[in-house]
């Protein structure tokens, strides 16, 4: 089952990937805009991981773990 | 219709200001961003507690965070919140009389505080950067520091990042009233953390970038608060993780989608999805609403009903949080900006449920939680 997803995960990166286009630097205006950051609000993102850190049972993804807390 | 060529100063300008966005370069100017918030869960309902107080967690929260160049190829990151709670939080689950579980609560208020300061560095080079940060959280009855070390790596003419991160922390606990309850008087835990994480540019208008992360726990990791909650020493976390980044030019907004498989050894699976639509309206005005979507499956120690009779040797554990269940949260932001300033103002209602999971779960815990967010940002740069 594992194994599974983890094709899946890796079928979907590969598939992204594989549609990747070359883009010049004068066309990357689109991807400058703030709302196309992978995290647009520092603080915003730091709140909502406090909270689903001490609420639900999961944790971490792309990013590594910091200091815990009394909370979980 | 052909379309102008843009001037080659407006290129590189673009091409600078497109720079930060995911890959690894020197901020160019100061950046402040503060945030106070309020966070209120539900009370839980008369009839599924037994004892105790049904008046469950109220937060505020105030945050501040601060980013600016300190040197040729160097920055210098602050960040610190402040968290005010009061409320109580449950204990325990007994069998009701009509064979369900009720809670049993902490009877009196609790009035607490967490402070969490951070300090970190960034150097830079052409195609990289290298980060340090060191991480401080206070509460009377608990203690932690961090130490994090992350890389980033710039390929395929900045359309590729790579982005590596490590992380260890050690805990210290000592619960309030040890002697009273009979709880610990003080232990600690150990946690390490590696992540690994691909960003690509797929085009001229989105972007995905893909991640894993695994974290190991030891020490221990049970809840000393709780009338009977046995976990083991060790726990192995891991996580898959996607986000994906589109903007639609006819419709002038971006969307994301995010969405992490996660795992342990605890036996807890988890699936989270979340979305969002960043709508630009007039100059200057933003509307954000967004979706998310999580159910996990219970650890497999997780008992709906504390059972006294087992030794203390096997685990077990009547959390809510270990309990199979799923949860959705609705949310909507309004941002204004104009020149270098921005306000923002959000609210976001988080309602759980074990009819909401993917997994069939036995009983509903009756501590499954809702939950209010609402905060006041304001960010500026100069």
């Amino acid at each position: 089952m594992i194994k599974q997803r983890l094709c899946a995960l890796v079928f979907v990166c590969l598939f992204g990937l594989g549609s990747c286009q070359s883009v010049q630097p004068w066309q990357r205006g689109t991807l400058a805009k703030p709302e196309m950051r992978l995290e647009v609000d520092k603080l915003g993102s730091q709140l909502y991981s406090q909270v689903y850190f001490s609420k639900e049972a999961s944790s971490g993804g792309i990013e590594v773990a910091g200091a815990g807390c009394g909370c979980n | 219709m052909i379309k102008a060529r843009p001037s080659p100063l407006l290129a590189l300008s673009t091409a600078a200001l497109s720079l930060p966005v995911f890959s690894a370069s020197q901020p160019a100017e100061i950046e402040l961003s503060i945030k106070t918030s309020v966070y209120k869960e539900g009370d839980i309902p008369a009839h599924l507690f037994l004892s105790g107080s049904n008046e469950r967690y109220d937060i505020d929260i105030h945050q501040f965070y601060l980013l600016g160049p300190i040197a040729r190829n160097w920055s210098l990151a602050l960040s610190g919140s402040r968290e005010i709670m009061s409320g109580a939080s449950p204990w325990g689950t007994v069998r009701g009389i009509d064979g369900k579980p009720a809670l049993i609560m902490s009877g009196a208020t609790i009035r607490e505080s967490r402070t969490e300061v951070s300090i970190g560095v960034n150097r830079y080079t052409n195609h990289a950067s290298f980060g340090l940060a060191i991480t401080r959280s206070t509460e009377n009855d608990y203690e932690a520091h961090a130490i994090v070390l992350s890389g980033e790596w710039d390929f395929n003419n900045k359309l590729s990042t790579l982005t590596l991160g490590l992380s260890y922390s050690s805990d210290d606990i000592e619960p309030v009233d040890a002697a009273l309850f009979g709880r610990v008087q003080k232990e600690n835990k150990h946690s390490r953390s590696f992540s690994i994480g691909w960003t690509q540019v797929l085009n001229k208008t989105s972007l995905l970038q893909s991640g894993v992360s695994v974290t190991k726990h030891d020490g221990y990791l049970t809840d000393p608060y709780k009338l009977r909650d046995s976990r083991p020493d060790e726990r192995l976390e891991w996580a898959l993780s996607l986000r994906y980044r589109k903007f639609f030019e006819n419709r002038n907004g971006a969307l994301h989608l995010d969405c992490r498989y996660y795992q342990d050894d605890f036996g807890i699976q988890s699936y989270t999805l979340q979305t969002a639509w960043y709508q630009n309206l007039s100059e200057g005005i933003q509307l954000v609403p967004s979706l998310r979507y999580y159910s996990q499956r219970e650890a497999d120690f997780y008992l709906s009903v504390d059972d006294f009779s087992l030794p203390l040797s096997v685990n077990q554990s009547s959390d809510y949080r270990l309990s199979t269940y799923g949860a959705y949260t609705f949310g909507l932001k309004g941002i204004v900006s104009h020149n270098n300033w921005s306000v923002s103002i959000s609210i976001d209602r988080y309602i759980s449920s074990d009819r909401y999971a993917l997994a069939d779960a036995n009983f509903k815990h009756p501590a499954l939680l809702d939950f209010s967010l609402a905060s006041l940002g304001f960010d500026i740069r100069f």
